[in-house]
């Protein structure tokens, strides 16, 4: 993953969002992580003039958050003419086939189901490191 | 006549306490038909009155008929003397012989006429005895005429005898006259008061039946009105009743819908924190581990600077609440994800077709036979009668029991499982799976097919959850189980199912 690549983490619970960063980190993946609870902060933050002139970025969405629905920032962040392009991975414990369904429709372009057991857990999210360490992120702007 | 009257004659009675439409309609119908009898009698009598009115009018006309003929034959037998008198011609007598013989006839049927009326008879017997006084007077005059003394003759009339008795008889005409002109006066008046009376009773009845008609046709409308609005209000309930249906069906959907999604929400925020617990459980078994390493080195460079009781700690005590906590958190994750499961396969849409139930119960006995086989038993299908359901419900519905039957054989005995079936009336199938293995005691026979709630020795591995499971699929599919069951004897589960499965709308059984 090239360099300047800001990992953008929108996730409630403080404990997976530290399992996520610990486990990505094992992965060697050393992208700044911003993290948010909850998802107005998260969309004040991405639809800031300073992120979207900040250059390429991915975000890590969960899908229960305690203000909105994960899918209403994903829907924003797609409807956006320039947030649009930044990759988008669901991560979250919901594995109904509709909502997954609905993700994709709006345009994400991963998602992965939390794995419940912690080997798989971490086993999951290393890989996503060593995913994100090869994947190439567009410019935003 | 009485007698066969009799049985009915509570009833009759019972009709006539009963305030009711048809004893309304009946009673007037009576009184209508009194009221025309009565009218018919007034109008008999009054017709009778009338003749009898009729032949007292006839008989005073001949009354006064016969006294005037006899008057006139008098006046004759005078005029014929008188004429032959003054002509002495012998043809002037000629109406004096004719009424000679005429009067006797005229008086005895007057006499006749007048016998039984004491008003009429003194004024008739005196006009007859005067009669004959006048005829013998004529007879003596007529007798001197005829004899040539005519002097004589006239001076017997000059008397004046004989004017005096026809006076008389002239006065007594009149009376009878009178009395039948009085009686004929007085019957008229008589004969009118009673037609008007008549005609009046007969235009009053007539009123009065238009008026029970008029009082019945309204009993009747007022009758059907309410016969129909009954049928309206009736009407009007059924429909409300088949909305309400509707209604609470919709209510009941929603409601079990809602909690199959709460079940689907809760399962999914209970995984939340228990990939935290599982996550950082690692986490401390890792930190253990590092700790271990530690200590090991320790041990060799500086066994004297090991303190026993932190090693008891890394190395016993840590690992074993590491041990537990992973125990319970696995155990909380299966029930989760039972749960899901349950409320996943409520909201999987059901695909009715018919199914050979014989070669789908064999099938998932073969697919058990290696457990079977070590456990030194059978399975037993008999063939079973078809029906129309959902494929894969019914194929988890058999394999939960046949699964169970073979896990919870008793080894003291070779185990033998039947599975069996037949039609029932009204369109059901029974299916039965028996077995001879530990059998479920009969304080737990509904408790075995609530959520994680198990039954006997816990020695089996289970969450006990399929016969939970079952139970949710067989109402879905618009059937019912049941356990007969003694302990330490055997179980049979019954299984009862539409021949059919029919859906509504919601895509639930109808």
């Amino acid at each position: 993953m090239s360099n300047p690549v800001k990992i953008v983490m929108v996730e409630d619970d403080h404990g997976h969002a530290r399992l996520i960063e610990k486990n990505i980190r094992r992965a060697n993946i050393s992208n700044d992580i911003v993290h948010f609870d909850d998802g107005g902060t998260a969309l004040d933050y991405l639809f800031s003039e300073e992120v979207r002139m900040n250059g390429p970025m991915l975000i890590l969405l969960d899908l229960n958050l305690p203000d909105m629905s994960g899918t209403d920032i994903l829907a924003r962040v797609k409807g956006d003419e320039r947030l649009r392009r930044a990759p988008v991975v669901v991560l979250t414990t919901t594995d109904d086939k509709v909502e997954i369904q609905r993700c994709y429709d709006l345009g994400c372009n991963v998602y992965i189901t939390k794995p419940v057991d912690y080997e798989s857990f971490a086993g999951a999210i290393r890989q996503l490191g060593l995913f994100l360490s090869v994947m190439q992120a567009p410019d935003i702007d | 006549m009485f007698s066969a009257l009799r049985p009915s004659l509570p009833a009759l009675i019972r009709f006539a306490r009963t305030p009711s439409i048809g004893r309304s309609i009946v009673s007037l119908l009576a009184g209508a038909i009194l009221l025309l009898l009565a009218v018919n009698i007034a109008t008999f009598v009054m017709i009778q009155r009338t003749a009898a009115f009729n032949d007292q009018v006839e008989r005073s006309q001949q009354v006064r008929r016969a006294a005037r003929t006899l008057l006139i034959s008098m006046i004759d037998a005078e005029t014929g003397q008188r004429g032959y008198l003054l002509t002495g011609r012998q043809d002037f007598l000629e109406p004096y012989t004719r009424a000679e013989t005429a009067a006797p006839v005229q008086m005895e049927a007057l006499e006749e006429l007048a016998a039984g009326d004491p008003e009429l008879r003194p004024h008739v017997e005196s006009m007859v005895e005067r009669g004959r006084d006048k005829l013998a007077e004529l007879e003596r005059v007529s007798a001197l005429a005829r004899t040539g003394r005519n002097g004589e003759a006239l001076r017997l009339v000059q008397t004046g005898q004989g004017k005096a008795l026809m006076d008389r008889i002239r006065a007594d005409v009149a009376a009878i006259d009178e009395i039948e002109n009085v009686r004929l006066e007085s019957r008229t008046l008589q004969s009118e008061r009673g037609s008007r009376l008549t005609l009046w009773a007969n235009a009053f009845a007539g009123l009065l039946i238009v008026l029970l008609a008029g009082i019945m046709i309204w009993l009747v409308r007022r009758y059907v009105e309410e016969i129909q609005t009954a049928r309206d209000t009736l009407d009007r309930l059924n429909a409300g009743l088949e909305s309400q249906v509707r209604e609470r069906t919709a209510q009941l959907t929603r409601a079990n819908d809602e909690i199959q999604r709460f079940a689907y929400i809760v399962s999914h925020d209970l995984r939340a924190p228990l990939v935290n617990i599982m996550g950082y459980t690692s986490e401390l078994e890792q930190a253990g581990q590092v700790l271990d390493r530690q200590l090991a080195r320790i041990e060799t460079d500086a066994p004297k600077a090991l303190d026993a009781e932190a090693a008891t700690a890394v190395r016993e005590d840590v690992p074993e609440a590491i041990g537990f906590i992973r125990a319970s958190t696995g155990k909380m994750d299966r029930l989760i994800n039972a749960i899901l499961k349950l409320s996943r396969e409520g909201r999987r849409a059901l695909l009715p077709e018919l199914l050979d139930m014989t070669a789908m119960a064999q099938g998932i006995a073969d697919s058990v036979r290696h457990q079977t086989g070590e456990a030194g038993a059978e399975i037993v299908v008999e063939p079973l009668p078809r029906l129309e359901s959902d494929r894969l419900s019914m194929e988890q519905v058999f394999g939960n029991l046949i699964d169970n039957a073979v896990k919870y054989l008793d080894l003291a005995r070779p185990g033998r499982i039947v599975v069996s079936g037949e039609d029932e009336p009204g369109g059901w199938v029974v299916y039965r799976i028996a077995d001879n293995g530990r059998g479920v005691s009969p304080r737990d026979h509904e408790r075995i097919f609530e959520l994680f709630r198990r039954s006997g020795k816990q020695d089996r591995p289970g969450e006990g959850l399929g016969l939970a499971f079952v139970r949710n699929s067989v109402r879905r599919l618009g059937g019912e189980i049941t356990v007969e069951s003694e302990l330490g004897k055997g179980s049979t589960f019954v299984l009862k199912f539409p021949t059919r499965l029919t859906l509504e709308e919601s895509g639930e059984a109808a």
